[in-house]
Formats: structure tokens, C-alpha cells, sequence
């Protein structure tokens, strides 16, 4: 299925979608990207430059690539740390489609920085934050903007990115 | 005189003309170039629904092309109607005589294979090859003619009415049909698509289309991925993989039915084609997730067989067809657990697999209808590995609230999707969670309450089980209010295990009243955690029956302990599963300040390290506590002697005998019966 990653690579770098670019940070090895993303101008992350690792899987397109923001992001979705793990439907195993394409993940995370979705946060407190006191999360987003996303994004990620398992536990028969 | 052996006659320009365009032209008969034959498909400018009349409709007429005259499609009682692309072709002969095209029209004759053309249409279109000759003023009419027959095949002859109906004699209904649906797949074969899966065009002929949604991959993407999922018992991935195509559909047919059915169908697998042992997994598994979400299933009590019960809701698969399979499984849920009886024609059960029948009450061979059977007792003790795997269960996973099938958390946060039934629930207090916002439970409520769980959703992160870090998975169960945290020594807190008796206490009472009831039998799930209690049934029974004078005060307290439990487990009969069930907050906490105990004991005596083994110490570490403080009046004014003796003799009874191999504890407890 390297064929198909290829596919999805050129179609990303020929005509990016808006916001997006991508790097390979080791030519021979088509299964990690570096994405870097830039926020639209209406986003309350504008201004910054973000860095995502996208892992593909070895059996990918058959389970859900897995994204990481690199840099630290202020945002109810995304792990307030520096393992940046991402909560979205579609990345989610048990969501994830063999025919969905790389460009509308990479759009849909994208559009989470444009639109948080505080009903299904990874950070209840920063989502709390977000419905109730929007200035003080409005400023807080624009602090981490500040101190973390400025300048050239990082590719580093703390926590190597899980084999093959999705983000929701796993069950197994007991 | 040479020159005329080396002209080409007009029909000779004519017939390698006409090769030229159809270079499908047979020629019929080998000793005469001049006649040919041509297949002229016939395929309507937009599908036309094609009528069956019933049989009875149409007027009996001799000969079987006849009675096919075109109706208004509505008078029929029992109209039969297919949309169709693709109707049989006509077989067209052309021959062209010697004095062809001077003197001669080309002799032309038409047949179709069915003959579903009326007659009169066949003679007609024959009728046309002199007339168009005539026309064309006795020239040479070969194309002119086949192109008008071409023409005249998109509104099917005339045939069809200004509805686009046509009316088919039904005797050719299995032909017109099965043609237009090989028609259709050739059609399909020609074609390119861009297979969704691994982005490649692919011919037709090589690609899959969705029967449900139209979607189409090639046929070896779609083999790898339904393998693998299949493989792995991944039966939620068996749908279509086009992005948000459930979703579509959804949105389509939103008036029609609540939710399209997403699953394959195996028939369609097969026809992707999935090889024969896969799509049998496949049709297996389904069947038998089915039975297992389905709690009142019952299982052959044939140790070889344990196949299931026979049963209306569920109908065993026969070859690859998947009997009714509904989407929305266990609708009539609550219909088996609300009744504590079975009716008594319910009770024979007929295994699917080995066809015995049995009792489902006391899963005996069938004794008849008027044959009074109580709930099998648990004859035999578990062996010791049993007992551990079950307490290793408890401990280690979470049931899930709605189909009770029990998971073990591998990694990630505490909101967690049930495999079988796709509940949300929390893997902490195994409470459901409300699907369009399961992370509330975790957070501040909207009234400004908490749950026990609040800020707990990354607790466990690692997973659960032994082979996790002992610090991380000690940490899983401090419920507020409940026991102490694990790993700490042992705890001056005297509520909680107090409250663990009563629970234990508790969950013996609704045991009782459960044997009373004759339900008694404990859910398969349960087994273990109840083992102790079913095995002593009738002789709790005696003393509930006469209880001492304590015991009244005893029976409320407990059931007061019993709310909270079933609040915190989030479903009712909390008290019940109470300490082992981990229903309760409370219980559950105590379970866990047990578990460090627990695991020692597992491994120095690998003999114990059951639940009763735990009530046990659970009991003992109350008495010990007891006896350092103190006379037990004065420690607790609710108990007076009596109801202390009736405890303890209770308890005692309750117990196993596997008291004289836990040495230790068997001197404590002997020591404190001796201090009365």
C-alpha cells in the first residue's frame, strides 16, 4: 500500500490544502510526515505555526493514521503537553475508514483550530474554559501561541506514537 | 471480359463496408458470403419498467409470442414490474441476392432470443428493410437499415407507452431480467474506476460494487481489509470503507428507516468474491456476538457441547444466510431480566448443536412440563485457578453496563466503548455515560456536582491488569469516602470494611431472596462471586427464616448500605454484585484496599486468593479490629450480642472449608470466637 501513501503524499505537496505543508523527514520511510500547519487567518491560533507527526500504520490504509501535535497548543482537543495526542472522531480506530484521505484528516485537524469541539474533550478543563469564560481561554490560546508557536515548528514528540491501538481503551474479552 | 472478374459487385462494397462497422458480422452459411447475421443490442435511451402481468391476467392465446401487446401497465391486478437497462438483443440476417441492390430488396429476417418482441413488431421491422430500399431509391440499403433498426431499439419499437412502461409476456420474466443484469455487469466490466482504497484506476472487471451504497474498490483492497477484520474479529469494520458513507445514506433515506444497515451481507462477500472459510468466520462470529450481547441465552449443559439453546429471536445461520440480523440488537432487553420466572412453556430448551433437550431452570435432561425444578445448586468448589481467574477478572475489568461483557482496559482514558455493544461507560465505576458527551462524567456537572470520577480520566492510563506497573494499577479505585488506598498498611478506617460486611451481608440477603424467588441462579458472569453464597442457599435460608432478634435491625442496615452501592454502580441490583460486582463505590473500595492483601496472599499460597477468601479476610480484618479495641458493644452501638453472634455464625456458616489452610487467619478467627 506504499503506493498508495505516495499517492497521498504528492497529492498533498502538488496541490496542498490551505495551511498545510509537508515535509518527509527521512526520504526512504513514506510512513511518518511532518505536517506544518498554519492556522486560517480567522482562527484564535492565528499567528502561530504548528508542528504535526502523522505515523501511518503498517497496514494503513486498514487502520487510522495517528497525529500528534509537536508544539504545544492550548486547545480542548489536544493533550496540553508535550505528546500533543489529538481527539478526533474520524482518527479514532473504530471510526476510521480505508477510504478516507490523508488531505481531509489533515484539513479536519485544521478546522479543529478553527472550531474546538468542547463536547469531546481531552482537556475537560480547557473545555470548560472554552464554553464558559471565553476571553480567558481566548488569552490563554494566544499566551501558548506566543511561547510555543512561534517561529519554525519542532518535529519533537514526547511519547512515541502507540503500535497500532486507537486512543480509546481497548477491550478484550476478560 | 477481365475487367469484369476483377470488379467488385455493389454488395461486395457493401458487405466488407458493412465488416468495416460491425466487425462483429458473422457470416451464416459458408458456401454464401451474402448473408449475414448481427446481434442488434437493445438497450432504451432510460431504463423502462417492464411489466409481468400476472398469468391469470393476460388473455389465454395460442403461441408463445403472442399476448405480449402493450397495456397501460396499470390494469392488471398483480403487476409485476422491474426497471430494466438492457433488454435481449434481436438477431438480424441480412441477405443480399444476386440482383441486389438493382433489382432485389436485401431479404432480411429478425428473431429475439427470448421472443419477448410481439410478433406484428417483428414482421413490421422486417417490412422496413424493401420499404427503406424503395426510399433510398434500390440502392444499397445494408446500413441504413441496421442503423434504423438501432434507432427504433431506443424506445424499444415503439413498444413503450408514454409512461415508459412495456408489458412483457411473464413467461420470458427470468430471461429479460437475468439478461439485463448480465448486460448491466458487462457494462460495469468496461468501465474505469478509481478504486477509494488504494487510489488506483482499476477496470471494472476487477472492482466491487457496494450492493447497498454503489460504491465501488477494486477487488483486492477490499479482500485485504475484510480479511484482516474478519481475521481479527473485527466485525464493526465489515462495512462499506468509503468515508461518512453510513452518514450519507443515513441522510438519504432518513424517513424509512432509523439507521441503514452498515453490515455486509455475506452473500455479498462471497461475491466479492471472500474466500468460502472466511465468510463462514464471518457468519459465526455474527451469530455468536449475537447470543453472547443477548443476556437470557441460554447454553446446552452438555460439557462437550455448551452450544445455544435454540431460540425464536435468534435463528442458528444456515449456510451463509444470516437470519433477520437487525443493527439494533437487544431491543427487547428488559423483557428477560424483569421476570423471575420463566414461563413454564419457556422452559425446554433444545440445543442448537447437539440437539439435546433440557430444562432451562435446572439444566437437567427434560423431565416435562409438570416437573416443579429449582435452579441448579453449584455442586463442587472451583479449583483455586478458577477462583484466581475470577478475581483476577474482578479486579482487572469493568462490565459493561448494558450487556455485562466485561473489558479490560489496555491503555488510554476511562471513557470507554463497549466491543460488543458500543455503550459508553466509565472503566472506573463502570457507570453508562451519555454517548453525545461521555467526558461530563469526568468533569464538573452541570449543577455543579461531581461524580467519584471527577479529573479521573486519565487514571490508568497505562491499562489494568498485573503486567502493569503495581503503582499505577493500586492506584485505580479510591473512591471517595470508599476504603483507604491500596498499598498503605493496614488502615485505622472502620467504615469502610464495616460497610464491606454489610454489603457482603447485604448481597447474601438478596441471594436469599433470590433462592426464595427460585431465580437464584447466579448470572454466568457472577459465578464466582456468588459461588459461596449459592452453595450455602438453603442453609441462609433456615436462618433468615427465624432470625434472631438482631437480625431486624441488621436486615435494614444493610439495605441502607444498599442505595449508595446502587447509585454509585449505576444500575439497580447493585447490592447484589455489591463487593464483588464492584457495584458500589463502596464496595468497590474495599475491594481494592483488599488487593494488595490479596496479591500477597496469592503468592505466597497460590491455593486461595478466591472471593470467598476475600469476605473472609474482609470479616477477619473487622473482628481483629474489634478485638484490639475492645469489647464490640462498645465499639458499635448498632450491634448488639445477639446480632453479633447471629454474624458470626453466619458468617461462619457461610465460609468455606478452606479455612483450615489459611493458617494464620484461622488462629485470629478462632482466637476471636474464643474472646466471646
Amino acid at each position: 500500500m506504499s503506493k498508495r501513501i505516495a499517492k497521498e503524499l504528492s497529492d498533498c505537496t502538488t496541490s496542498p490544502p490551505p495551511g498545510i505543508s509537508i515535509t518527509l523527514p527521512s526520504d526512504s520511510d513514506l510512513h511518518k510526515w511532518h505536517v506544518t500547519l498554519t492556522p486560517s487567518p480567522t482562527s484564535i491560533y492565528a499567528g502561530g505555526t504548528f508542528g504535526l507527526v502523522v505515523t501511518l500504520p503498517p497496514d494503513f490504509p486498514f487502520r487510522a493514521p495517528h497525529i500528534v501535535f509537536s508544539t504545544r497548543i492550548y486547545h480542548p482537543n489536544v493533550t496540553n503537553d508535550a505528546a500533543g495526542n489529538i481527539c478526533l472522531g474520524l482518527l479514532k480506530d473504530e471510526n476510521w475508514k480505508p477510504g478516507s484521505r490523508l488531505r481531509g484528516v489533515l484539513e479536519a485537524v485544521r478546522g479543529l483550530l478553527d472550531e474546538p469541539n468542547p463536547d469531546d474533550p481531552l482537556e475537560p478543563r480547557i473545555a470548560d474554559e472554552f464554553r464558559r469564560e471565553r476571553e480567558v481561554f481566548d488569552k490563554n490560546a494566544r499566551a501558548h501561541v506566543v511561547s510555543y508557536a512561534k517561529g519554525k515548528p519542532s518535529f519533537v514528540v514526547a511519547a512515541p506514537a502507540p503500535a497500532a491501538s486507537g486512543k480509546e481503551g481497548k477491550g478484550g474479552k476478560a | 471480359m477481365a475487367d469484369i472478374d476483377t470488379l467488385e459487385t455493389p454488395r461486395d462494397v457493401e458487405l466488407s463496408t458493412l465488416k468495416a462497422i460491425y466487425p462483429e458480422i458473422q457470416q451464416v452459411r459458408t458456401d454464401d458470403p451474402y448473408t449475414i447475421s448481427l446481434d442488434i443490442p437493445v438497450a432504451p435511451s432510460s431504463p423502462v419498467v417492464v411489466f409481468f402481468p400476472a398469468v391469470g391476467d393476460a388473455a389465454p392465446v395460442a403461441g408463445p409470442s403472442n399476448g405480449n401487446h402493450v397495456g397501460n401497465g396499470t390494469n392488471g391486478l398483480h403487476v409485476d414490474s422491474h426497471e430494466v437497462a438492457h433488454l435481449p438483443s434481436l438477431h438480424l440476417e441480412i441477405s443480399f441476392g444476386p440482383d441486389y441492390p438493382a433489382d432485389e430488396p436485401p431479404r432480411v429476417t429478425i428473431s429475439a432470443h427470448p421472443p419477448w418482441l410481439p410478433r406484428e413488431t417483428i414482421a413490421k421491422l422486417e417490412d422496413d428493410a424493401p420499404r427503406l430500399w424503395e426510399e433510398m431509391g434500390r440502392d444499397m440499403v445494408g446500413f441504413t437499415y441496421i442503423d434504423h433498426i438501432q434507432q427504433s431499439g431506443d424506445t424499444v419499437f415503439g413498444l413503450v407507452d408514454e409512461k415508459g412502461a412495456l408489458e412483457v409476456d411473464p413467461q420470458h420474466k427470468i430471461a429479460i431480467l437475468d439478461y439485463d443484469i448480465k448486460a448491466q455487469h458487462a457494462a460495469f466490466e468496461r468501465q474505469t474506476f478509481d478504486c477509494g482504497v488504494c487510489l488506483d484506476p482499476k477496470k471494472g472487471a476487477v472492482c466491487h460494487k457496494m450492493n447497498d451504497c454503489g460504491h465501488v474498490f477494486c477487488v483486492p483492497c477490499l479482500q485485504d481489509f475484510y480479511n484482516a477484520a474478519i481475521q481479527q474479529g473485527d466485525l464493526a469494520a465489515v462495512r462499506c470503507p468509503a468515508f461518512g458513507c453510513a452518514k450519507e445514506r443515513e441522510k438519504l433515506g432518513n424517513n424509512k428507516r432509523k439507521k441503514p444497515r452498515t453490515y455486509i451481507n455475506p452473500s455479498e462477500l462471497l461475491q466479492i468474491p471472500l474466500d468460502v472459510d472466511v465468510v463462514r468466520r464471518y457468519v459465526s462470529l455474527k451469530y455468536k456476538t449475537e447470543l453472547e450481547s443477548d443476556k437470557n441465552t441460554i447454553y446446552c449443559p452438555r460439557q462437550w457441547c455448551n452450544g445455544a439453546a435454540r431460540s425464536k429471536k435468534h435463528k442458528k445461520p444456515e449456510g451463509f444466510e444470516l437470519a433477520e440480523m437487525s443493527d439494533d440488537e437487544g431491543s427487547d432487553k428488559e423483557d428477560g431480566d424483569t421476570k423471575p420466572y420463566k414461563p413454564v412453556e419457556d422452559l425446554l430448551a433444545i440445543c442448537e448443536d447437539c440437539h439435546f433437550a433440557f430444562c432451562a431452570r435446572c439444566f437437567q435432561s427434560w423431565h416435562g412440563e409438570f416437573f416443579r425444578c429449582l435452579p441448579p445448586s453449584q455442586k463442587g468448589m472451583p479449583t483455586a485457578e478458577e477462583l484466581a481467574s475470577l478475581d483476577y477478572i474482578n479486579h482487572h475489568s469493568t462490565a459493561c453496563p448494558t450487556c455485562a461483557s466485561r473489558t479490560q482496559k489496555t491503555h488510554g482514558c476511562n471513557h470507554m466503548i463497549c466491543y460488543r455493544c458500543q455503550t459508553h461507560f466509565c472503566y472506573l465505576c463502570a457507570a453508562w455515560l451519555e454517548p453525545g458527551n461521555p467526558y461530563q462524567h469526568f468533569n464538573e456537572l452541570p449543577n455543579g456536582k461531581a461524580t467519584p470520577c471527577y479529573m479521573r480520566l486519565w487514571e490508568l492510563e497505562e491499562g489494568d491488569g498485573s503486567e502493569v506497573d503495581d503503582a499505577e494499577n493500586h492506584a485505580r479505585p479510591p473512591m471517595p469516602g470508599a476504603g483507604p488506598v491500596a498499598g498503605h498498611p493496614e488502615p485505622e478506617i472502620e467504615e469502610p470494611a464495616e460497610d464491606a460486611v454489610d454489603h457482603e451481608i447485604n448481597a447474601i440477603f438478596h441471594a436469599v431472596a433470590a433462592a426464595n424467588q427460585g431465580v437464584g441462579a447466579p448470572q454466568p458472569e457472577l459465578l464466582g462471586a456468588d459461588v459461596g453464597i449459592a452453595r450455602e442457599g438453603p442453609l441462609v435460608l433456615r436462618i433468615a427464616a427465624n432470625p434472631p432478634a438482631g437480625v431486624g435491625r441488621g436486615g435494614p442496615r444493610g439495605r441502607r448500605a444498599a442505595p449508595p452501592a446502587a447509585a454509585g454502580g449505576g444500575r439497580g441490583g447493585a447490592g447484589a454484585r455489591g463487593r464483588v460486582a464492584r457495584g458500589g463505590q463502596r464496595g468497590r473500595g474495599a475491594a481494592a484496599a483488599d488487593r494488595p492483601r490479596q496479591n500477597n496472599q496469592g503468592d505466597q499460597a497460590p491455593r486461595g486468593g478466591g472471593q470467598q477468601q476475600q469476605g473472609q479476610q474482609q470479616q477477619q480484618r473487622r473482628i481483629n479490629r474489634r478485638g484490639g479495641d475492645g469489647p464490640l458493644e462498645a465499639e458499635d452501638g448498632e450491634l448488639d450480642a445477639a446480632q453479633q453472634a447471629w454474624v458470626r455464625q453466619f458468617v461462619q456458616l457461610a465460609l468455606n472449608d478452606e479455612e483450615e489452610e489459611e493458617e494464620e487467619d484461622e488462629n485470629e478467627f478462632h482466637h476471636l470466637v474464643l474472646m466471646d
